[in-house]
């Protein structure tokens, strides 16, 4: 198990083949089934041609088998065509279901990864493994392991028909395979980084596109037309030398390889002719030798070009297997100590250092008592260490030193379902899942009736136009589009109705305008008396409308107090107001 | 090869579909025909293949005549090499025509998609033109691609025709009638399977749409719960494109048996037949077998002609898009006088409104709809035709190009794009760090910088996604500082910011556009307070003008700006 540099786990080359052949011997009886519907349908497909052989042996001779003959080219050409088919489908229906099972096994994976594996990773590295490794893995699963198995069988049984026309004709065919070997493994080593790379740059280039078009007033604005057209023609470059890469390998191999497959027809050809010259073989045997190895090319030109395909399906196993249920660390689902009820909230910080790389601590030595019930607004510059501080509290991330306990219980180690009793941060970023605007609120309990669904967005202003859209109104990507403040006010609204003890507002208002975010928190407000609340705002009405107000600076709270005591105390809290208030107050 | 970019793409001809593609094989015509050329030779050897084989069959065999065995093989080799030779000499052909084809068309959208510029997204929309950058550029590039390749497949189908029709023309006429015919029944097989095919992609993009947002939306979902409710929804989901591949599977595997079952048959009448002729003296052993290759053979350059048959028709339907986005046209065209002279700061009039901007000064605007406050900075910045004048000047009147390079209005909504930061931030024109990075201060945009790796040099991504909505906010505005234009017109520029650091900006802002021209929209008292002039607008029109300190007393501007109990 190695750690990909975000933090997620891939599984390791072993543990997928390990995995890939617990998955083979489980549907064994699937598994043999198609290997011999494929088998039998291939040896029928070589029937024809040893006919065709014999035919033209005897038409030479002047025996007229001619009728019995086709009837029995048609009879196995429908034998082949019937095999085959139904060998495709079985081995279709098999991949079907290995792969919804992947698949399935890698999202309860993910839904199961640890809060703060979830910060720390970022979603780039997850989105990539569910969008690209999931269809690498389907591609590999539906075409490259049924084509790579039907074209091993079908050359297989071909040498075999070789070898029974006679072993000295079979050798021909062989001339071929050390040239194949040879190119393969050389083109094989750098296509993979050479396709990459120019997939790559049609990215850019798209991006590039994506950037000119939805800019295009800031273009205008700024007057970068002649930019934007340098950077396409930038990109074109870039893509031309990936492309002109790629078809540089291609020069060498595909050249190579068509004259290694025909290098076997020259040869049966001279060697079977001059072994018929001198009367060890039938004429039939040449013949249908030297189809043979014509028929041959095909399943070799499919077995080379899926051999990569399976290694990149294998490296999309490997990543998707990563991220499992039971490798995900559950730590809060271990039994967790037992503790009483810890009503009402109520944080006791006590020596809280914080670092998210050694080193750089961002809270340097912070000590907070917040009641239960307690309004606390954070403010202070950007960088200060408030939403880290928020972070902590929610028990997102461990302290580096120091403590936070709830009731006495350090909140980094409460269980999950107490913890999201206990306390839920709502963060600046939103996020309006697919579904219906109920299936949206009621995440934190399934069991709300309408009745509790409308209380909660009527306590984040949300109501108005929830209900002007109705809850069964489709929502999220591919649903009706969410303005970012409604976005918010649905963050808001789950929130409410999850009902924990204490809520940590981050920024939770910041995209609304900002007579609307006052109404907002103000209704909020009067819906979670008695809860304790911690807003972070960079809005100083949050701040005035608060119990107390911690003021940050550089990882420390270096103000601490009633507005109308900070106000009083004229420290950095009263100039800042006055300035923010124009002069007015 | 040739060497792309094209730095001039050049312009077609006449905007229509047909002309469009024949524009683009006209601008590369030598490779072209070159690659036609090679398409010939190609297939044409593959065609001779089994006829030498017969040969060898024949004369070398059944004849017993080693000289001829040998001869008859050593062609066959020979005409391996060459088809080695010339099918790679094709495809470096096709790609560079479809590269040619892909570029131009992509240079040309991308200049289109900046000269439209404000109105783009008022004419199309940018999925529009992004579908046509990425999808309908492949389109026509493949027509170009399959162009040599069809007309190869022409001339081998031709030539076998000839050799098989002057061997024998019964047999060669079963071929040739029946060989389009299985292919064509093939063809139309293919057709409901594909629309199968589509839909299973859809159920799959649907599912990957839904495990994407599970993904976007985990840290809700592990910190208020609903992770069962996702993950059953998710299973029965993945369920359901599994029958639906299971489906899928059972159509290609039908189809399979067809594709093997015709030319099969078809190739056993031709033996049938055939043999009937070797017996009746009409035709030799090496023949009919030569016979059998011909209709394995045929198969392929038929199939080749539908597909580049079919590639030309997507091509059009896609140069139809491409050239419609050619023809629009910027709302506002370019042309006319440039502004009167630069000697001195110019007032700056809005009629409708009746708001008046003085020539350098600091005018902030409070306006109580933020819609309001959009439709003004549009019509200052000529983002809209209105009556608005500059130095007593119509701005309609003038040329939109000299409009732009004096009057900036930088919004919240305006792009930052990938590149080094020091390149981005000086959209006017290279600048020194000294100005870059005093434009930055004013912005109060210096940590910004500090927590960059490689400062100024740093590259940064398409959108600045690395940077929270206040540090974006501060390069946007540190970008429009430095641009210097000769009025800065900025809507809610501080709307993401603390009020520490809202304070700063809004105090060295005002010191570095001293003498020059700023309007800023604004309903912070931080900003509103550092203004020469504040113009309150309500209903579309100013209803009072003072400063910030003597708006106070006015009921509605207090409304808006003061934050104080009561008054929201």
């Amino acid at each position: 198990m190695s750690a990909s540099s975000a933090g997620l786990p891939v599984a390791s080359l072993r543990e997928v083949r390990r995995h890939a052949r617990r998955l083979a011997l489980r549907h064994r009886r699937e598994v043999a089934g198609a290997v011999a519907l494929h088998a039998l349908g291939a040896a029928s497909g070589l029937a024809g041609p040893w006919l065709l052989g014999r035919l033209v042996e005897d038409v030479n001779d002047g025996v007229d088998h001619v009728t019995r003959m086709t009837l029995l080219i048609c009879l196995f050409v429908v034998l082949q065509a019937a095999l085959t088919a139904l060998a495709m489908f079985v081995s279709a229906r098999l991949g079907e279901k290995v792969l919804a099972q992947l698949r399935e096994e890698f999202v309860d994976g993910v839904l199961a990864l640890p809060i703060g594996t979830v910060e720390e990773a970022g979603s780039g590295d997850l989105i990539t493994r569910t969008t690209r490794d999931v269809d690498l893995l389907a591609r590999a699963v539906r075409y490259a392991i049924p084509d790579t198995l039907i074209s091993s069988v079908t050359i297989v049984l071909t040498l075999g028909g070789l070898v029974l026309l006679g072993p000295l004709l079979a050798l021909p065919a062989l001339v071929g395979v050390p040239v194949l070997w040879v190119a393969s493994r050389w083109y094989r080593r750098r296509a993979r980084t050479a396709y990459l790379r120019e997939n790559a740059s049609y990215s850019q280039l798209a991006e590039g596109l994506a950037e000119t078009v939805d800019g295009a007033r800031t273009v205008e604005a700024l007057r970068l037309g002649d930019r934007r057209f340098e950077r396409v023609n930038r990109d074109i470059a870039a893509s031309y030398a990936a492309e002109r890469a790629t078809l540089r390998l291609r020069t060498v191999y595909l050249p190579t390889i068509d004259v290694a497959f025909v290098l076997p027809v020259f040869a049966t050809l001279v060697i079977g002719g001059l072994l018929y010259l001198d009367g060890m073989v039938s004429l039939a045997a040449v013949t249908a030798a030297t189809l043979y190895t014509q028929q041959l090319l095909v399943p070799v030109d499919t077995l080379l070009f899926w051999l990569n395909e399976l290694q990149i399906g294998g490296a999309a196993m490997a990543r998707l297997r990563g991220v499992r249920r039971d490798l995900a660390v559950v730590e809060r689902e271990r039994a967790a100590p037992a503790t009483e009820s810890v009503d009402a909230g109520g944080f006791e910080v006590r020596g809280v250092s914080h670092a998210y790389r050694p080193g750089h601590d961002v809270l340097h030595d912070v000590d907070l008592t917040i009641a239960p019930g307690e309004r606390l607004a954070v403010v202070g510059p950007s960088g200060a260490g408030k939403s880290t501080l928020g972070k902590l509290l929610a028990g997102i991330h461990q302290p580096r030193t120091g403590t936070i306990t709830v009731g006495g219980v350090p909140v980094s180690e409460l269980p999950l379902d107490r913890l999201r009793t206990e306390v839920a941060l709502v963060t600046q970023e939103h996020h309006v899942f697919r579904g219906t605007l109920r299936d949206n609120v009621v995440l934190g309990r399934p069991s709300a009736d309408d009745a509790a669904v409308e209380a909660a967005l009527r306590a984040v202003d949300a109501w108005d136009w929830a209900s002007a859209a109705g809850l069964s109104a489709a929502v999220g990507s591919g649903g009706a589009e969410l303005s970012p403040a409604q976005a918010q006010q649905l963050a808001l609204a789950r929130l409410v109705l999850a009902d924990p003890h204490t809520l940590i507002l981050d920024e939770a208002t910041s995209l609304l305008d900002p007579s609307a975010a006052r109404h907002l928190e103000r209704s909020l407000a009067a819906v979670l008396a008695g809860r304790t609340v911690v807003a972070i705002a960079h809005r100083l009405h949050t701040a005035h409308d608060a119990d107390r107000i911690a003021v940050m600076e550089s990882g420390r709270i270096v103000e601490l107090g009633s507005h109308d005591e900070l106000v009083a105390a004229g420290g950095a809290y009263a100039e800042l107001w006055r300035s923010w208030h124009g002069g007015a107050g | 090869m040739r060497h792309f970019p094209d730095p001039d793409p050049g312009r077609p001809s006449r905007l229509s579909p047909g002309h469009y593609l024949l524009w683009l094989a006209r601008t590369q015509l030598a490779v072209v025909l070159l690659g036609a050329f090679y398409g010939v030779i190609w297939p044409t050897a593959q065609a001779l293949m089994p006829y030498a084989v017969g040969r060898a069959i024949d004369d070398g065999l059944t004849a017993r005549d080693r000289g001829d065995l040998l001869v008859w093989a050593g062609v066959v080799l020979a005409l391996g090499v060459v088809q080695a030779a010339t099918g790679i000499l094709q495809d470096r052909c096709a790609l560079t025509n479809a590269l040619g084809a892909r570029y131009r068309t992509l240079q040309l959208v991308t200049r289109q998609a900046t000269r439209l510029g404000a109105t783009l997204p008022r004419k199309t929309s940018a999925g529009e033109v992004m579908s046509v950058g990425v999808a309908d550029v492949m389109q026509i590039g493949r027509a170009l691609d399959v162009s040599s390749r069809t007309i190869g497949s022409v001339a081998s189908i031709v030539v076998v025709a000839a050799i098989m029709l002057a061997t024998s023309w019964r047999l060669g006429l079963v071929v040739l009638v029946g060989v389009p015919l299985m292919v064509w029944a093939v063809a139309l097989l293919l057709r409901p399977l594909h629309d199968r095919q589509a839909r299973l992609r859809d159920q799959q993009a649907e599912l990957t749409a839904h495990a994407v947002d599970i993904v976007g939306g985990l840290r809700v979902l592990r910190g208020i719960g609903g992770e069962e409710l996702f993950g059953r929804r998710y299973h029965a989901e993945s369920q359901r494109v599994r029958h639906a591949g299971v489906h899928v599977a059972r159509a290609e595997a039908a189809l399979e048996a067809a594709r093997m079952l015709l030319p099969g048959l078809l190739v056993a009448l031709i033996v049938f037949l055939g043999a009937r002729q070797v017996l009746a003296g009409d035709l030799t052993g090496g023949q009919l077998v030569a016979f059998y290759g011909y209709a394995v053979f045929l198969a392929t350059p038929v199939r080749r002609l539908s597909i580049g048959a079919s590639a030309i028709m997507k091509a059009y339907v896609a140069a139809r898009r491409v050239v419609a986005l050619l023809a629009l046209e910027p709302e506002i065209a370019p042309g006319g006088p440039a502004l009167s002279g630069t000697e001195d700061a110019r007032d700056l009039a809005d009629p409708e409104s009746g708001l008046a901007v003085g020539g350098g000064r600091f005018t902030a605007v409070a306006c109580t709809d933020p819609a309001e406050a959009a439709a003004l900075a549009d019509r200052l910045g000529r983002y809209a035709e209105s009556d608005v004048t500059y130095g007593g000047m119509p701005l309609r009147s003038a040329d939109v190009e000299d409009v732009r390079r004096r009057i900036l209005v930088a919004g919240n909504e305006a792009r930052v794009f990938a590149g080094p930061l020091r390149a981005e931030l000086a959209a006017a024109g290279p600048a020194d760090d000294a100005r870059v990075l005093a434009a930055l201060e004013v912005a109060s945009a210096g940590d910004v910088l500090e927590a960059l790796p490689d400062g100024l040099d740093t590259v940064v991504s398409s959108g600045g996604k690395e940077f929270s909505g206040g540090q974006l906010q501060r390069l946007r505005l540190a970008r429009a500082v430095l641009a210097e234009p000769d009025v800065l017109v900025l809507v809610e520029p501080t709307s993401a910011v603390d009020a520490h650091t809202e304070a700063r900006i809004a105090a060295r802002l005002a010191a570095a556009r001293a003498g020059r021209t700023t309007v800023v929209f604004a309903t912070s008292p931080i900003l509103l307070d550092h203004a020469d002039a504040v113009a309150l607008v309500d209903g579309g029109t100013v209803v009072a003008t003072g400063t910030h300190a003597s708006l106070l007393d006015d009921p509605r501007y207090r409304a808006l700006v003061a934050r104080e109990e009561g008054a929201a």
